[in-house]
C-alpha cells in the first residue's frame, strides 16, 4: 500500500509540472508587482528549486540535469518525516504528515481540507443514500415485473436521469426554485441561519441540502437501476432459481434470499469504489449550487496551480480509494462464501 | 481566469433557456440606461439595517499586507484604512487615518497629522508607532511577501518613515514623488497584535482564514465577525468609527453587511431576482434579463460608464535573438510590425462598434486612449482616433506598399511575403475569444491573414516574458487611476513592455520621448502640469500605436431601491463608500 502511494504521488506531482508557469504566473502581467517581489513569493514556497530529479533544459541545445534537492523531495520530506509523539501515554514515531501551506491562502493545507470535509461529507452520504435506497427496490421490481408498464416507465427515467447533464439539472432545478419559491438558490445555510430554532436550523439545512442531492444522486441512481435490473433479470433466469422455485419456495423468499445475495456482488464493488468519491466531492455541482465542499476547493487548486493543497488532496483520495477497495474486499467476501473459500 | 473558464461553459446552455421570457429586448442595442452624473452629494442616511451582497470566491487571507486577490481585499477594505485613501466616486486622495499633511518646500518631505480620536478594534489607540511598525517593520520588510513595496521604492531606493511625536510622522522621498499620496494608502496594521508575529518571522502565516476573526484588528467601519469558509463573511458596525456624517450622526448607517460566496454568475443573478440579494454585477448578457423586471422587483440598473482596464491589439517589435540565436521574430514579419502604417491600417479595420454590440450586448465603450476614462483625473479624450473606415485601411496598406499583387486576396509586402500573422489570446476569457474572431474577419477585409488561437493563460504568459515567442496579441491589462501605476507597461526598460521589453536604449524616438514624460512626471508634483505630461504620453500612444484599443465593457449594478446612497462605481468595485449606505426601509 505505502508504495502504492508513493508512486501515485510521484506521478501526480510530475503531472502537475506539466502544465506551463506555475500559481505566480498569473502575478507577472500586473504592472504594480515587481520581478524581485515575484521571486521573493517562489523562494518562501522553495518554487525556486528544480522541480524535479530530471530537468531538460532546451535553451542552448539539449542538456539533462539531476537533482536530488528538488521540490518533490522536499515535499515528500515534510510529509514521511519521523516524527516523535506519544499515543495515549506511550512514546510512538509516527509520520510528520505535514502538507505544506496552499500558495494562495498561507494556510496549512489540512486545515484548508478539514473546514469543508464534513459539508461534502453531508451532501455525498445524501447523494449516495438516496441513490441507493430507491435505485435497489426499483431495479429488483423492474427485473421481477420485466417489460411492464411500470418497468418501462422506470427505465424511461433511468435513461434519462443518465443523459442528463448534472450541471444542466442544477440550473434547471435552480430556475424552479427562483420562479417558485420553493428552494433557496443554492448555499448551504440561509443568512439568518443563526437566529433560527434548532428545529428550525435542521430544517433548514435538509431544505438547501435537497437540490444537490437531487442533482448528484439522479446521475448515479439512474446507472445503479440498469446495473440491478440487468443483474437482477439474468439471476432469475439461472437454474438455480429455477430450482429453488421447483423447490415450491415461497416467490419472496425465491428473490430476496437467493436471486438477490448473487445479483449483489457487483454493488459491494461499487460500493467500495463510492467510498473514495466520498470525500472528493462534485466540483461542478457544488461550483452551481454554492456548496462549500472540497470539489470548488480543489477545482480551483488545480486551475490555479496551488500545488501543495492539489497534492494533499490527490493524497487524501488515494488513501481512501484504497481503504474502498479493501472494505469492499472485506464485505464481497462476507456476502459471498465463494470467495472466502478460495 | 479561473472563474471565468466554468462559469462560460457550463452556463452556455442555460443561458439560451432563461432569456426566452423577455428576449425581444436584446435587439435593441443602444438602450439608455440610467447613467449617474459625475456629482455627488451623499444623502443623509439612517442608522440600523443590513445589507447582503456576494462575491464569487472566499477570501484568502485576512492579512491585508499579503492579500493579492480581489477576493480578499473586498472585504479587508472594509476593515482598514491608510494614512490617505482615494474617494470612490472622484478618484481624488481623501484623507483618512491622517487628519493633513504638508509638504516642504524641497518636494521631498512630508509631515502627516494623524486623527487623534481613532481606536483599533480592541480599544488600543491608534498612534504613530501604528504607522512605524507598517512602513519599516512590514512594507519594506524584505521577509515578508507584501506587493505594496513595488509602489513605493522610488528609483530603488525606499522611503524613509519617521515618527516625531504620537500623532506626527515624517516622510522623506528619495526624490520628489508625485504619486506620493495615492501610493501612501498602505492599510495600516495594529503594532501591538502583530510585533510578536513578525518578530518570530511568522507574519506571512498570520491572520490567515482560519485566525478567529475577532483576532483581526483595524480602524474601519466594519469587522469581521463571521467567517464560513465558502459560504459568507459577516461584517458588523464598528460602533467606535471616527467618521461623523454632513450633520454630525455617527458612520456607518448600516449595522451589517453579509457576503455570501456565490461561484457562479448565474446563480447569483437567480439570487438577486430572488431578492436574496441586494446588489448584483450585471455583464452584458444579463442586462436583457434584469432590465424588465426594474419594476416589478424594485431594483435599478445603474451604468458607471467604462470600466477599469484595457483591452488591445499588439504586435511583436522585438528585434533581439532568442537562446538558441534565432530571431524572436521573423525579419520580414518584424518589418510589418514595426511599420506605424501597417498598425495604423489595423486600427482603422477593427470595428470596435460590432464588438460593443456583439460581445458586450451594447453595454461597452470604444477605447481610444492609454488611461481607462474610468481614471477620472488623468483620463485624455483629445487623442488621435481611428474609426473604422475600411477603404482608409486599404489606402494607408497600399500607399506603404502592401499590395494584392497576385490577386489571392491576401496582401504582400515590397518584397512579396503574403501578410499573415498569430494573433494569441488566453484561452477560457469568452469576451476576448469573441473579440479575437471580430478581429481575424475584421483584417481579412483589408487582405490581412490572421491565424487566431486562444492559447492557455500560464503558456502565454511564458511566451510574453521569457520566451518574447510571439507576433499579435489580443490581451488587456488591469488599470488604476495612477499612470505611474503603468510604469513597466510603458518605459523601455520595462518587463511588462511586451512589444519590446528591457531595451539597453530605446527603440524608437517616441518611446524615447515617453520614458522622459513617465520620468518627468513622477516627479512633478503641480497637479496641473501633471496632468498635460500624461496627456501627451497619451497623444504619443494613440499615434504610434504599440497596442490598439479595441473596447471596454460597461460597469452595471444592479441595485435594490431599498438601499440609499447606493453609487456603484468601477474604482471601488461595489458601492463607492458602505460607511455612507443606508437602508430606506427601516
Amino acid at each position: 500500500m505505502i508504495p502504492l502511494l508513493l508512486g501515485i504521488s510521484l506521478i501526480s506531482f510530475w503531472i502537475m509540472q506539466l502544465a506551463p508557469g506555475d500559481y505566480f504566473s498569473t502575478m507577472e502581467l500586473n504592472p504594480e508587482i515587481s520581478r524581485e517581489t515575484l521571486d521573493r513569493m517562489r523562494e518562501e514556497f522553495h518554487l525556486d528549486k528544480p522541480a524535479f530529479f530530471v530537468s531538460i533544459d532546451t535553451d542552448d541545445g539539449w542538456s539533462i540535469g539531476f537533482h536530488w534537492d528538488n521540490q518533490y523531495i522536499n515535499w515528500l520530506g515534510e510529509v514521511i518525516a519521523p516524527e516523535f509523539d506519544t499515543l495515549v501515554g506511550i512514546p510512538i514515531i509516527r509520520p510528520r504528515l505535514n502538507f505544506g501551506y496552499s500558495f494562495k491562502y498561507h494556510v496549512p493545507i489540512i486545515e484548508l481540507i478539514a473546514e469543508r470535509l464534513w459539508n461534502t461529507l453531508q451532501l455525498s452520504v445524501a447523494a449516495i443514500l438516496l441513490a441507493w435506497i430507491l435505485a435497489i427496490p426499483i431495479g429488483i421490481y423492474s427485473a421481477v415485473h420485466p417489460y411492464t408498464r411500470a418497468d418501462k416507465l422506470f427505465s424511461f427515467c433511468a435513461f434519462f436521469g443518465m443523459s442528463v447533464p448534472g450541471f444542466f439539472l442544477a440550473f434547471l432545478l435552480l430556475y424552479v426554485a427562483s420562479v417558485t419559491g420553493w428552494f433557496p438558490i443554492g448555499g448551504l445555510q440561509s443568512i439568518n441561519y443563526d437566529s433560527l430554532s434548532p428545529l428550525g436550523q435542521l430544517w433548514d439545512r435538509l431544505h438547501h441540502l435537497m437540490i444537490p442531492t437531487l442533482v448528484l444522486g439522479t446521475g448515479s441512481m439512474a446507472g445503479l437501476v440498469r446495473l440491478m435490473r440487468g443483474n437482477m433479470l439474468e439471476t432469475l433466469r439461472a437454474e438455480f432459481v429455477t430450482t429453488a422455485r421447483a423447490k415450491g419456495l415461497a416467490e419472496h423468499v425465491v428473490v430476496y434470499k437467493h436471486a438477490l445475495r448473487n445479483a449483489i456482488n457487483p454493488f459491494i464493488t461499487i460500493f467500495g469504489y463510492q467510498l473514495s468519491t466520498v470525500f472528493s466531492g462534485a466540483a461542478i455541482t457544488e461550483i452551481i449550487t454554492a456548496w462549500p465542499g472540497l470539489g470548488r476547493l480543489m477545482l480551483d487548486a488545480v486551475i490555479s496551480q496551488d500545488l501543495f493543497l492539489v497534492m494533499g488532496n490527490l493524497l487524501m483520495g488515494s488513501v481512501l480509494l484504497v481503504f474502498g477497495n479493501l472494505s469492499a474486499d472485506i464485505l464481497l467476501a462476507l456476502s459471498d462464501p465463494r470467495i472466502r473459500h478460495e | 481566469m479561473s472563474k471565468s473558464v466554468h462559469s462560460t461553459i457550463l452556463v452556455a446552455v442555460i443561458a439560451g433557456s432563461l432569456s426566452l421570457g423577455c428576449g425581444e429586448d436584446t435587439t435593441q442595442q443602444s438602450t439608455p440606461i440610467e447613467s449617474s452624473d459625475g456629482l455627488f452629494t451623499p444623502e443623509i442616511g439612517t442608522h440600523g439595517g443590513s445589507i447582503t451582497i456576494s462575491e464569487s470566491s472566499d477570501p484568502k487571507s485576512f492579512n491585508y499586507m499579503i492579500a493579492q486577490e480581489t477576493s480578499s481585499t473586498d472585504i479587508l477594505k472594509y476593515s482598514f484604512e491608510g494614512l490617505t485613501g482615494t474617494h470612490g466616486v472622484t478618484t481624488e486622495v481623501i484623507p483618512l487615518l491622517a487628519e493633513s499633511w504638508s509638504v516642504a518646500d524641497d518636494k521631498a518631505t512630508w509631515t502627516f497629522h494623524l486623527r487623534k480620536n481613532v481606536q483599533w478594534f480592541d480599544g488600543m489607540p491608534f498612534t504613530a508607532d501604528d504607522v512605524d511598525f507598517t512602513f519599516n517593520r512590514l512594507v519594506f520588510n524584505p521577509q515578508i511577501t507584501s506587493s505594496y513595496k513595488d509602489g513605493l521604492m522610488i528609483e530603488g531606493k525606499e522611503i524613509s518613515v519617521e515618527k516625531i511625536d504620537d500623532y506626527t510622522v515624517r516622510m522623506v522621498t528619495p526624490v520628489p514623488f508625485a504619486p506620493f499620496l495615492s501610493q501612501i494608502g498602505v492599510p495600516i496594521m495594529p503594532k501591538h497584535a502583530l510585533e510578536s508575529a513578525v518578530e518570530s518571522g511568522k507574519f506571512n502565516e498570520t491572520w490567515g482564514i482560519n485566525t478567529p476573526p475577532k483576532d483581526i484588528l483595524g480602524t474601519g467601519p466594519f469587522k469581521i465577525t463571521e467567517y464560513l469558509a465558502a459560504q459568507k463573511i459577516v461584517l458588523r458596525r464598528n460602533e467606535d468609527y471616527w467618521r461623523k456624517d454632513a450633520s454630525g450622526n455617527s458612520l456607518p448607517y448600516l449595522d451589517q453587511i453579509s457576503i455570501v460566496v456565490v461561484p457562479n454568475q448565474e446563480v447569483e443573478l437567480l439570487k438577486f431576482q430572488a431578492g436574496e440579494l441586494d446588489a448584483v454585477s450585471v455583464r452584458g448578457q444579463d442586462y436583457p434579463i434584469l432590465k424588465p423586471k426594474e419594476r416589478e422587483q424594485n431594483f435599478t440598473v445603474l451604468n458607471d460608464g467604462p470600466a477599469f482596464g484595457t483591452s488591445f491589439v499588439a504586435f511583436n517589435q522585438n528585434p533581439g535573438r532568442n537562446g538558441q540565436g534565432k530571431d524572436i521574430v521573423d525579419k520580414k514579419k518584424l518589418g510589418w510590425f514595426t511599420d506605424v502604417a501597417f498598425r495604423r491600417a489595423v486600427a482603422h479595420a477593427l470595428d470596435k462598434e460590432t464588438i460593443i454590440n456583439n460581445v458586450m450586448n451594447g453595454l461597452g465603450y470604444p477605447q481610444i486612449s492609454a488611461m481607462s476614462p474610468a481614471a477620472v483625473t488623468f483620463y485624455n479624450s483629445d487623442v488621435p482616433t481611428y474609426d473604422y473606415d475600411l477603404d482608409k485601411a486599404r489606402q494607408i496598406l497600399a500607399d506603404a506598399g502592401y499590395l494584392d499583387q497576385d490577386g489571392d486576396g491576401v496582401v504582400e509586402d515590397k518584397s512579396g511575403n503574403t501578410v499573415e500573422f498569430d494573433l494569441i489570446t488566453n484561452a477560457g476569457n469568452s469576451t476576448r475569444e469573441n473579440i479575437g474572431l471580430i478581429v481575424q474577419a475584421d483584417l481579412k477585409k483589408i487582405g490581412i491573414k490572421v491565424n487566431f488561437a486562444p492559447i492557455d493563460f500560464n503558456a502565454l504568459v511564458t511566451r510574453l516574458t521569457k520566451t518574447y515567442d510571439w507576433e499579435g496579441l489580443l490581451m488587456g491589462l488591469t488599470g488604476g487611476v495612477e499612470p505611474e501605476g503603468g510604469r513597466n507597461v510603458w518605459v523601455t526598460k520595462g518587463s511588462l513592455h511586451f512589444w519590446n521589453p528591457q531595451q539597453e536604449s530605446p527603440a524608437t524616438a517616441w518611446e524615447a520621448e515617453i520614458d522622459s514624460l513617465f520620468n518627468v512626471g513622477v516627479q512633478e508634483l503641480d497637479p496641473e502640469k501633471r496632468k498635460l505630461i500624461y496627456d501627451r504620453f497619451q497623444h504619443i500612444v494613440a499615434e504610434q500605436l504599440p497596442v490598439i484599443y479595441s473596447a471596454l465593457p460597461a460597469y452595471v449594478t444592479a441595485v435594490r431601491n431599498t438601499i440609499g446612497n447606493a453609487r456603484p462605481t468601477a474604482y471601488a468595485r461595489g458601492f463607492h463608500d458602505m460607511a455612507e449606505v443606508y437602508r430606506k426601509d427601516l
